[in-house]
């Protein structure tokens, strides 16, 4: 690996500097600049490139460029960034917490647990604060994934898949409750929350922005401080415990930062899925690093392939808008059948 | 079989249909205005054109219940062939594939060639079926360590999750055409069209005549396929029948009520516990559980949130899910 190493105070300090990741992070952070450029000037009110950053900047064109981008665009893509990045992260602990390639948050059900409990306070107490509702989402897909958890576990080992399987039952029987409470529910209150049950950026505006930072003011540095146990943690319990990291509360603290992660996004936009699986698997061919440099590519493909998914189903059919969802899991799925065939045997029962 | 167990065996089958037969007058007479079962048994069998209640019956509730019973009966010997034929607890039309491939091609028949109501609606359904199996059969034979219940789960999950995102994205783009649809895509008996039911019969019926001819020789692959071979059973003839019939059930209930999820899984496994591993018996038995099982959920759909109505297949994953957790956990 091309790596040199920075070091001061006569080697006390040192700081090896990955070539190949710190430059594909950088292109990352060009693409997802380029993709937010375009992505603003795109729609039924076209702008040029230099308007955007006119506006963006304080200097608009005109009253209806600065509308339309602050109130509209720029929300809705900023939040399709931060929602990306924060369900690669959440897939990426998920992935190394497990030590299994198939994890993702809406595969472990931790989506669905959010989808029920939104779902309900959107159809059962409509006048409930909205500011409550990434907080419940929180709580329901704790419930859930850590009933998944349970029911995977076993005395006979072989829990990497059964997981799997157990997020797919448990998926199936909570997104029927949530079907039933649709049918249930008053017609109107029923049609927004099946548009944000299909993953839609489209209603988004800068509520979602300041929580979602909020969100990320908090978690994302614990999630860097993690870095170090997870990167031990990824060689298995017992070499972990040797190197002195406390497995147990590293693993549920980091399960915990995981969905909390996932559930804020969720909460959000609705379930995106698959973003959790394929963004750790895409950064890791992008460039062999250590688990924090990892963790920052991730997160950066992660913002940038809900970035797209959101622009390409907005654009592609304009008028109308295809949600974002649809979009990574029409991508998404064909990854996950790679990953399937490349599973090794031995993670198998 | 001994004369004392094929005694049993013929008295719990007819204590089973007269089950199924009160389940199907019982979802007949309840709904917005309860007719009793004394008026709907004369419906039936002694109509008269004049009396309101006895229109009702036939023309509106009848079709609803006799639609349950086909599709319940379809689906659970179409789960109870593909476990005993692929030797997979797990196997179920609706987990590998099967019913996934059907509802999308039903959608692309409907939704683009305006097929609704004709005979190729049960067609196309089949043709999906069996792209929606094989294309999940590859995907797990591909994988290290071959088909086992779990890469087929998986691959099944993950063409179901994918012909689900096309079909939403498909229902976006054309909501005029599609309307309809969304209901149906979460599997409903309600306000199906009798034409397609007529369509789709002679599937069913074929369909079940296979299950049962192929019944005893499926008994010995669920042995294994050497021991099977060993009693001189045609391994691939067999299975190929089996795939015939269980592509054709499954096309016929799609065709007719949309996916309505784990009842495959469910009733043979019920079945399989008071009538042992014998497939003579569990074919006959999966077919009349399965219709009384599938009318009694369908009752409970129209009644628990009534006036309105939970879709069927939204009531069968319910109950079905924590069977397939619960089979996770014990056969796994």
């Amino acid at each position: 690996m091309s790596t040199t190493t920075l070091e001061g105070f006569g080697g006390r300090l040192a700081l090896r500097v990955p070539y190949r990741a710190v430059l594909v992070s950088l292109c990352l952070t060009v693409a997802i600049i380029g993709v937010l450029t375009w992505s603003l000037m795109t729609g039924s009110y076209p702008l040029d490139g230099a308007q955007v950053w006119a506006t963006l900047f304080g200097d608009p064109p005109s009253d209806t460029a600065s509308t339309v981008v602050w109130e509209f665009r720029f929300p809705r893509t900023l939040v399709a960034f931060i929602v990306g990045a924060f369900l690669a992260f959440s897939g990426a602990a998920l992935q190394y917490v497990a030590r299994n390639p198939l994890a993702d948050p809406s595969l472990v059900g931790v989506s669905q647990g959010a989808a029920l409990v939104v779902v309900s306070v959107t159809i059962l107490a409509p006048g409930m604060g909205y500011y409550l509702r990434p907080i419940l989402a929180f709580g329901g897909s704790l419930v859930v994934a850590a009933l998944i958890l349970l029911a995977s576990s076993s005395q006979r080992g072989g829990e990497t898949l059964r997981f799997i399987l157990m997020g797919i039952g448990v998926a199936a029987l909570i997104s029927s409750i949530t079907s039933a409470l649709l049918t249930y529910g008053d017609i109107d209150r029923a049609m927004s929350a099946l548009g944000w049950l299909a993953g839609s950026v489209h209603s988004v505006g800068w509520d979602e922005v300041r929580w979602l930072t909020v969100t990320a003011i908090f978690v994302v540095p614990a999630f860097m401080a993690a870095a170090r146990p997870l990167s031990a943690i990824r060689f298995g319990e017992d070499v972990a415990t040797g190197l002195g990291i406390r497995v147990r509360m590293a693993r549920w603290g980091l399960i915990i930062l995981a969905v909390a992660l996932a559930a804020t996004a969720v909460a959000a936009v609705g379930p995106l899925g698959f973003v959790g699986l394929i963004a750790p698997h895409l950064a890791r061919r992008l460039a062999h690093s250590g688990v924090g440099m990892h963790l920052v590519l991730t997160g950066l493909t992660g913002a940038l392939l809900v970035g797209l998914a959101d622009f390409a189903g907005r654009a592609a059919f304009a008028p109308i808008q295809i949600p974002a969802g649809l979009v990574t899991a029409i991508i998404g799925v064909p990854v996950f059948v790679a990953l399937i065939l490349r599973t090794q045997a031995r993670s198998q029962l | 079989m001994s004369a004392k167990r094929t005694i049993f065996a013929a008295t719990g089958f007819w204590l089973c249909l007269g089950g199924v037969v009160l389940a199907f007058l019982w979802h007949i007479s309840v709904g917005a205005k309860a007719i009793p079962l004394g008026i709907v048994w004369q419906a039936i069998t002694a109509p008269q054109d004049g009396v309101f209640d006895h229109v009702v019956v036939r023309d509106l509730r009848m079709p609803r219940a006799i639609f349950a019973i086909s599709v319940g009966a379809a689906l659970s010997v179409a789960g109870a062939l593909m476990q005993g034929v692929t030797r997979n607890p797990l196997a179920e039309p609706g987990i590998l594939g099967l019913m996934a491939g059907a509802t999308f091609a039903v959608i692309i028949g409907i939704g683009w060639f305006g097929l609704a109501g004709t005979a190729y609606v049960p067609l196309f359904a089949a043709i999906g079926a069996l792209i929606g199996a094989v294309l999940v059969w590859t995907i797990a034979s591909a994988a290290p360590g071959g088909a086992t219940p779990l890469t087929l789960i998986l691959s099944g999950a993950a063409v179901g999750g994918f012909l689900y995102a096309i079909e939403s994205a498909a229902i976006l783009l054309n909501e005029d055409t599609f309307r309809n649809f969304r209901v149906w895509l979460s599997g409903s008996l309600a306000r199906r069209d009798m034409a397609t039911y007529l369509w789709a019969l002679p599937w069913f019926i074929a369909g079940l005549i296979a299950a049962l001819v192929i019944a005893r020789q499926v008994t010995a692959l669920a042995m294994g396929e050497e021991t099977a071979a060993g009693l001189g059973v045609d391994t691939f003839r067999i299975k190929v029948i089996a795939l015939g019939a269980v592509v054709v059930l499954t096309a016929a209930a799609v065709s007719v009520a949309g996916p309505l999820g784990f009842v495959g899984l469910v009733i043979p496994h019920v079945v399989r516990l008071f009538v042992g591993s014998d497939y003579r018996l569990i074919v006959p038995f999966s077919a009349i559980v399965g219709a009384g099982y599938v009318t009694l959920v369908d009752i409970a759909a129209r009644v628990v949130l009534a006036p309105v109505e939970i879709s069927t297949g939204i009531v069968t994953t319910m109950l079905g899910a924590p069977m397939f957790i619960w089979l996770v956990r014990a056969k796994l």
